[in-house]
């Protein structure tokens, strides 16, 4: 249904040009729930927004297609994109809450985005609202609220029914529940899940946070300054991830199920700096097991076993590497290795 | 120095009047929201404490009171055996000397004029150390504990030259340098990238056991508690619904609070089963308190007796308490008509 290919996108700062996103490349059926995971400035959220052609006025694709029923959404006019987005593909961003009109009640807001994109009448497009409300859990007579009456869990989920309402074939939710609290997080996370389920709609879900992927979505991207490491099926990745930078993050991840009480270990150093051309693997500056391969040469995404791919010039090691990653002194050395690098500034 | 608890919070309360609306023009009532409602606990020397809840839920109120950054309403809070009610400026400057506190966001409490060394020396200066040696020395000291080595890398640089881990290194250094006794963190990790925020938590860890300090830890991410704390207090609108053993306490909930807290954390890992707790998601009312248990409206397991909860701590398990009246084996669902 959508086909991402090798999607690269760049920023235009004061400082020059800063590579955000390079050469990324996924699909997505029907139905199905794709997470894409990572830190702050790896480009997930850059990826997103280029889906929808929403990238700030200093973003541009650089390269790449988007093909949407294979149609390439890239240097579709902006009309055709205004008639894609919210009835096509649907957008539930981070402060998508914030994000209604306060002078207006929620059911007339999500009544007027279903009334311009579609040629049902009023009583219909009512009705369409007093359904999508059922679905998230939301009473009828909430349609009548306006923003401040509901709380933050309520909004979120009159945005999510937002999206919902035009049946999209993709949902894209952009860390939907970062602002909730846990127990409210836990709940909508439920619901999105009973969704997607019954309405077979397909949802790329962006998070920092790898434990709600692994609640939510039947498949994981993870990406690492602009570029996807590893990409495979949730419980293949959760049983046994491949790459070191996924091996770095089960390490760092606390969790209430475990028992061990071993110490969590950190990755030492600093996502690398995206304005400068670097060849080699983005990870390698961090990797405890970077070779002179790794400097010179960025490594492709391989095949690891079915539903599996890595993009790590030694997935044949990964054994060895699984039994180094989780002793701390791994890490440590390359602690080490950067502070001897980085020269003293004064 | 006394053996008992290094800090005890007794009968705390803090309440903030509610403005009047105009419909309530003529209502001659006071409004309060009671953030935070007779709490009592004590932590002892050497120990972590982490407080939970939800927002609302008054464990940053209680955070912000002990270091005195708000005033109680009422309640008495003992360091090391004395009372708070520091009145004279003395008093205050000496207890502000003993408890510390670090904040959320690494990027808004650092002053973004002042370089390291000027942040982490400004409170040794307030307290009167006038060497320039000293001061010199003892920030060096303790960016060097924060894990900012060699401190001289770090200390003429400004806060828009660090990441955003080693902001809050500074902001700890700066916390430890007049050597506390108490270190009061208001989620500390929250805006770290995960990839870091180990380091953070390990670095807390350490402090304990190099410098002796005594810890609150305020958080909503139990994970993070279970990790770091030794006990967890867990609050639900103003009072403690749960204190204990943090693994106990996650393990085996003994309040219905606790059991949906703990149910809502999402785990990465496939083959992990949770005990699904359902509850309603609306957010309590703060200031129309139901009778009893606060938790009755939402709680998948009330009965009428709950309009009758005295809020008091039962010990359920060793040394766990639950405010819950009913034993974990008499909590039944809720039969819904």
């Amino acid at each position: 249904m959508l086909e991402v290919q090798n999607l690269s996108i760049e920023y235009t700062t004061e400082d020059g040009v800063l590579k955000a996103v390079d050469d990324v490349s996924f699909n997505l059926q029907r139905g199905e729930s794709l997470g894409i995971v990572g830190e702050s400035g790896c480009g997930k959220t850059t990826v997103a927004k280029a889906l929808l052609r929403l990238l700030p006025e200093n973003g541009a694709i650089s390269g790449g297609r988007v093909l949407f029923h294979g149609e390439n959404l890239v240097g579709k006019s902006p009309d055709h994109m205004r008639r894609i987005r919210h009835s096509k593909i649907a957008l539930v961003s981070q402060s998508a809450m914030n994000s209604l009109n306060p002078v207006y009640t929620v059911g007339h807001q999500i009544r007027e985005g279903i009334l311009a994109h579609s040629n049902i009448g009023r009583h219909a497009a009512h009705a369409r609202c007093v359904e999508v409300f059922g679905m998230v859990g939301l009473e009828e007579k909430r349609l009548s609220s306006y923003p401040h009456q509901l709380s933050g869990g309520m909004k979120q989920r009159a945005i999510i029914a937002m999206a919902l309402s035009l049946e999209p074939d993709i949902i894209v939710a952009d860390e939907p529940t970062t602002a909730l609290d846990v127990v409210v997080q836990g709940r909508i996370l439920q619901r999105i899940r009973a969704i997607q389920r019954q309405i077979s709609t397909s949802m790329i879900f962006i998070t920092h946070d790898i434990s709600v992927v692994s609640e939510i979505c039947e498949r994981i991207i993870v990406m690492y300054g602009g570029k996807i490491m590893e990409q495979a099926d949730s419980a293949s990745f959760f049983r046994a991830p491949y790459h070191p930078y996924s091996l770095g993050l089960q390490n760092a991840f606390p969790s209430i199920t475990d028992i061990t009480g071993e110490e969590l270990v950190s990755i030492p150093g600093t996502p690398p700096n995206l304005m400068q051309e670097q060849p080699g693997c983005r990870f390698q500056e961090r990797c405890p097991f970077a070779t002179s391969q790794c400097r010179s040469r960025t490594p492709p995404l391989v095949k690891v076993k079915s539903n599996h791919h890595a993009a790590c010039w030694y997935t044949d090691q990964v054994n060895d590497f699984r039994t180094r990653a989780r002793n701390r002194d791994t890490w440590e050395a390359v602690r080490t290795r950067i502070e001897q690098q980085e020269t003293p500034q004064q | 120095m006394s053996n008992g608890p290094l800090i005890k919070v007794e009968k705390l309360t803090k309440y903030y009047p509610v403005r009047r609306r105009l419909r309530r023009l003529f209502d001659r009532e006071q409004h309060y929201v009671r953030a935070v409602d007779d709490i009592s606990l004590e932590v002892e020397r050497g120990e972590i404490l982490g407080l939970a809840g939800e927002s609302g839920s008054g464990k940053t109120t209680t955070g912000e009171i002990i270091v005195r950054l708000q005033e109680a309403t009422s309640g008495v809070i003992l360091l090391d055996g004395h009372p708070l009610e520091a009145d004279t400026r003395a008093d205050r400057k000496r207890f502000r000397r003993e408890v510390q506190m670090i904040f959320q966001d690494p990027y808004e409490t650092l002053n973004p004029r002042f370089n390291v060394f000027e942040t982490i020396a400004e409170p040794l200066r307030i307290h009167g150390v006038r060497l320039k040696s000293e001061i010199a020395r003892r920030v060096s000291e303790s960016l060097e504990i924060a894990e900012l080595k060699p401190a001289a890398n770090y200390l003429h640089r400004f806060p828009h030259e660090l990441s955003g881990g080693q902001r809050q290194r500074v902001a700890i250094a700066r916390g430890i340098v007049l050597e506390p006794k108490v270190l009061i963190a208001d989620e500390p990790v929250s805006m770290l990238d995960v990839s870091i925020r180990a380091d953070i938590l390990n670095l807390l860890k350490r402090l304990r056991r190099r410098m002796g300090l005594t810890m609150i830890y305020v958080s909503h991410d139990l994970a993070t508690i279970k990790y770091l704390c030794d006990r967890i207090a867990v609050m639900y609108l103003g009072k403690i619904v749960e204190i204990g053993p943090a693994d106990e306490v996650i393990a085996y909930p003994q309040h219905p609070y606790t059991r949906v807290l703990v149910s809502s954390v999402p785990v990465a890992d496939p083959d992990y089963v949770r005990a699904e707790v359902s509850v309603d998601d609306a957010p309590p009312d703060q200031i129309n308190l139901p009778e009893g248990c606060r938790f009755t409206p939402r709680c998948p397991f009330a009965q009428s007796d709950c309009a009758g909860c005295d809020h008091r701590l039962l010990e359920r398990r060793p040394k766990q308490f639950s405010a819950c009246i009913y034993t974990e084996a008499e909590l039944k669902p809720r039969s819904i008509p």
